[in-house]
């Protein structure tokens, strides 16, 4: 018998069919998740822990509370004003705003099968105020600090109590941070010098979450299955989730349009352009309002604590071009914005009143007393390269101007990091982004204190007293007022100037449906589904 | 052959002073670059200096550097390399897991160059001058000036995005296909032993592209080196005497002449591993490969001490021990060399 080419395709096809449509079935229940970066642990709350690492957790763990989300142009926002149930039916909150009485689910069961208790969420919480994690440096900023606030009522009732009203208290329990973990397994793996289960919980999970994890290769893969017993919401469309590290830009924005992989979220912006025209690749760009990219000054260092030299910078920078050239205008301008004096909302970060004005910047360069101009360096980390480069000449062309020449710096991650927390650098670029996108916590972490978020350095007795009082104002109309002045502050003072949100491009392939931009930049699984 | 053994074991005692230097330079290295790895991991709205203190206890660089050293060479000497802040993993444990891929794929890059490499030098040595030597020059040249991220990301533009033959070039193996069961940590060879074709074949279908991508960057010195020490072989007297006693020219070439000329190319062929090893660091991040050399950049790029010093060692003890492995190759190409 003679065996024409034919008759082998024929013969593959045939071989081929009996495993097909099961795969085919397993494939579209199963998504994958292309990301440059790593996920280096499976407890978030370990210092050095990845934004990834947070994406995993939210999806393995489960919480009090969390946050909704809402509709926002073509996809979605999470809410941050919106607080529902996970682990909790419903929370009671006191007169005073001092207590909170969770009401927990009877029916959630941890992935061992064990159900969810009170003496779990009190165990939980005493790790999160107690053991040396990022946990205990979030939570604080919502007034939970230690382990007396949390008290079991009963086995499904759990009370958590803070001195003052603090705005920001229920919030922080949205976060992350927050998740409850099984204090039966965990404590069956703490020991003596451990006694939170630090080490153990880094490679195994003990949660109620919506997912469990399969497999963990940590700088490889995560590899998550659905928990079918969750009770936490209506049942998650994927049951498999694969989370891969790809290192190459070029190559997860192949695989996405090729239909290999079905999402990624870290693509290099200057993609995403073209790959938006593509007819299987599908963009969702959300501006990120809880971020901003800002130029600082360090206010308490030669030349720049001299406040008309900083104005004089803000009137010289060439806003529109840089937003043109360095981010192709994909995100929401925080400058230009038409007011003074009194801003005409309370939000933060909103477009500040930024205009580039060259005879009013050479006027204030003279008035600072710098008539033969100065020398300075200005800098930013290698990973923002792709945005800060342009940035930087354009920078430098412009401040040459007015007489400042510039000399660019750019620096390793690990090594800019250094020294903006040692307060080294005279001038530089940053993005940063803020969990709780409510105007007092974005002043407080970035406009107070001695932390590495303070990039200006900015120590102003007005802005310190404010952000005091608006933590615990529990009068609308007086947050209000309290907030729109320090945002008027901030405008005269200029100690950073506010250039942008930039967008997040999430990049999917067209049957993916529901993504929704959530506060901590990372993809919750539980929102998506294959249309 | 106790010879061959006790030469192998003064020859590897006699490296133990370079390795003992290797490791202190690198730990010194380390400590000097700028940037505190403290501060880069101690992330979070208010990490202040208590948090960084205290990640700088956890990784020990609160004590005095000698001191540091001393507790350093300890832990080395009990087998702990130390904990990596980037994959919150001990090192030794990354490395076992990671050496097999970058073992794997450097074998099978190594193996298909000299497969293309050795005859190609042969004929161009045969024929000096023609059409066919000058071809192989501009392969060579070719090979070298295209870096290995360009020809890496080129095929697979090609291969995979345009035509859709290769598989996508993620890892080293299909991510939907099942994994063989562990036991020597390569693929190929762990998928033979379960019996599993299908897992084998996935692997092996992940593995050529990054394979010969690497292949092709070291085909030069390999093809060169052939051609430059066959050229010296064909002029010498026995291959004239070989030629005038009436020989076949297939015997005088591949028995006499190339087993001669192969010296060289051994030399040649360790150092090229072992530069392979370490360097293959493009190929790994351009095919998400999870080997070693990826492994110490990213650890290297957030001032992570403990990987880099991990990964300089084992560097340092691969090269020893192909050196060592070059030697007794050479005893058997040429049984009159002896390196005592």
């Amino acid at each position: 018998m003679r065996i024409g080419r034919r008759e082998i395709l024929a013969g593959a096809a045939a071989l081929a069919v009996p495993g097909g449509p099961a795969l085919a079935q397993s494939r579209a229940e199963t998504l994958r998740q292309v990301t440059g970066n790593t996920v280096n642990t499976l407890d978030p709350t370990m210092p050095g822990s990845t934004r990834e690492a947070f994406g995993i957790s939210v999806n393995v763990y489960d919480r009090l509370v969390g946050f909704g989300r809402r509709q926002a142009g073509a996809g979605w926002v999470f809410a941050p004003d919106v607080i529902r149930g996970e682990l909790a039916e419903r929370v009671e909150t006191s007169a005073d705003g001092t207590t909170f009485t969770f009401h927990l689910r009877r029916d959630a069961k941890f992935h061992d099968g064990t159900p969810v208790t009170a003496e779990d969420v009190k165990w939980s919480f005493d790790r999160h105020v107690t053991a040396r994690s990022l946990a205990a440096v979030q939570i604080q900023t919502g007034s939970w600090t230690k382990a007396e606030q949390f008290r079991v009522v009963d086995a499904h009732t759990f009370e958590a109590k803070v001195e003052r009203p603090d705005r920001l208290a229920l919030p922080n329990l949205c976060t992350l941070y927050c998740m409850i973990i099984n204090s039966k397994v965990a404590k069956a793996h703490a020991t003596a010098d451990d006694p939170w289960a630090q080490a153990w919980l880094k490679d195994n999970a003990a949660g109620s979450g919506a997912y469990r994890v399969e497999s963990f290769k940590p700088g490889e893969q995560v590899i998550l299955r659905r928990n079918d017993d969750w009770k936490g919401g209506a049942l998650p469309f994927f049951r498999r989730i694969i989370n891969q590290t790809i290192p190459e830009a070029a190559t997860r924005a192949n695989l996405i349009e090729r239909g290999d992989a079905d999402l990624s979220i870290d693509l290099q912006a200057s993609d995403v352009p073209s790959l938006a025209q593509r007819p299987r690749v599908k963009v969702v760009s959300t501006p990120q309002f809880n971020a901003f990219t800002m130029v600082a000054f360090n206010t308490r260092m030669t030349p720049f604590d001299n406040v008309k030299l900083r104005q004089a910078v803000a009137a010289a920078l060439p806003y529109q071009d840089i937003f043109k050239a360095a981010l192709f205008e994909r995100g929401a301008a925080l400058f230009g914005g038409d007011w003074s004096e009194t801003p005409p909302t309370a939000r933060f970060p909103q477009p500040m009143p930024m205009k580039t004005d060259l005879a009013r910047a050479r006027a204030l360069m003279a008035e600072a007393g710098f008539p033969n101009g100065l020398d300075t360096t200005f800098s930013f980390n290698v990973g923002s390269a792709a945005t800060s480069e342009p940035m930087a000449a354009l920078v430098k062309e412009s401040l040459a101007r007015i007489g400042i020449r510039v000399e660019i710096q750019k620096l390793p991650d690990a090594q800019i990091s250094t020294m903006v927390t040692e307060k080294k650098l005279p001038f530089l670029t940053e993005t940063s982004i803020a969990w709780l996108p409510s105007t007092d916590y974005f002043f407080r972490n970035f406009f107070t204190g001695e932390q590495r978020w303070n990039y200006s350095s900015w120590n102003n007795a007005e802005i310190n007293d404010l952000t005091a009082k608006a933590r615990f104002e529990r009068d609308p109309a007086e947050y209000e007022r309290l907030c729109k002045r320090m945002i008027a502050v901030l405008a005269e003072e200029v100690p950073l100037i506010l250039l942008w949100q930039p967008n997040q491009d999430a990049v999917m392939t067209q049957a993916i449906d529901g993504y929704t931009y959530q506060y901590h930049r990372q993809v919750d699984y539980r929102d998506l589904r294959r249309a | 052959m106790r010879g061959v053994a006790g030469r192998a074991g003064r020859r590897f005692v006699s490296s133990l002073p370079a390795l003992f230097g290797v490791l202190v330079f690198t730990f010194l290295l380390m400590r000097v670059l700028p940037g505190d790895p403290a501060v880069f991991f101690a992330s979070g709205p208010n990490a202040g200096q208590a948090e960084i203190e205290d990640i700088r206890r956890r990784m020990g660089l609160d004590k005095p550097v000698p001191e540091q050293l001393l507790l350093y060479l300890r832990d080395i000497g009990t087998g702990n390399l130390g904990r990596s802040m980037t994959t919150g993993q001990p090192v030794l444990n990354d490395l076992r897991n990671r050496l097999p891929a970058s073992l794997e794929l450097t074998f099978c890059a190594l193996l298909i160059a000299l497969v293309l490499a050795v005859p190609l030098g042969i004929l161009a040595a045969l024929r000096p001058g023609s059409v066919v030597d000058h071809a192989v020059r501009l392969l060579c040249t070719l090979g070298v000036c295209v870096p290995t991220f360009v020809s890496g990301l080129l095929l697979i533009y090609v291969l995979y995005y345009l035509l859709g033959i290769a598989p996508d070039p993620t890892g080293r193996i299909d991510i939907f296909a099942s994994q063989p069961p562990e036991v020597t940590g390569f693929l190929l060879v762990d998928a033979a032993l379960a019996g599993d074709g299908e897992a084998w074949w996935a692997a092996a279908r992940q593995l050529v592209l990054p394979a010969c991508t690497m292949a092709l960057f070291v085909l030069a010195p390999l093809a060169r080196m052939t051609r430059a020490s066959m050229l010296a072989v064909l002029t010498s007297d026995f291959i004239r005497t070989g030629e005038a006693l009436g020989l076949s020219r297939r015997r005088v070439i591949l028995v006499y002449a190339l087993r001669n000329a192969l010296l060289p190319v051994i030399t040649i062929m360790g150092i090229v591993f072992s530069t392979m090893l370490g360097a293959n660091v493009l190929v790994e991040k351009v095919f998400s490969w999870p080997g070693v050399a990826s492994y110490a950049l990213d650890a290297l790029l957030s001032s992570d001490y403990a990987p880099v010093q991990g990964f300089v060692l084992l560097m340092a003890s691969i090269f020893v021990l192909v050196n060592l492995v070059v030697d007794l190759l050479y005893g058997i190409a040429d049984p009159r060399v002896s390196i005592g």
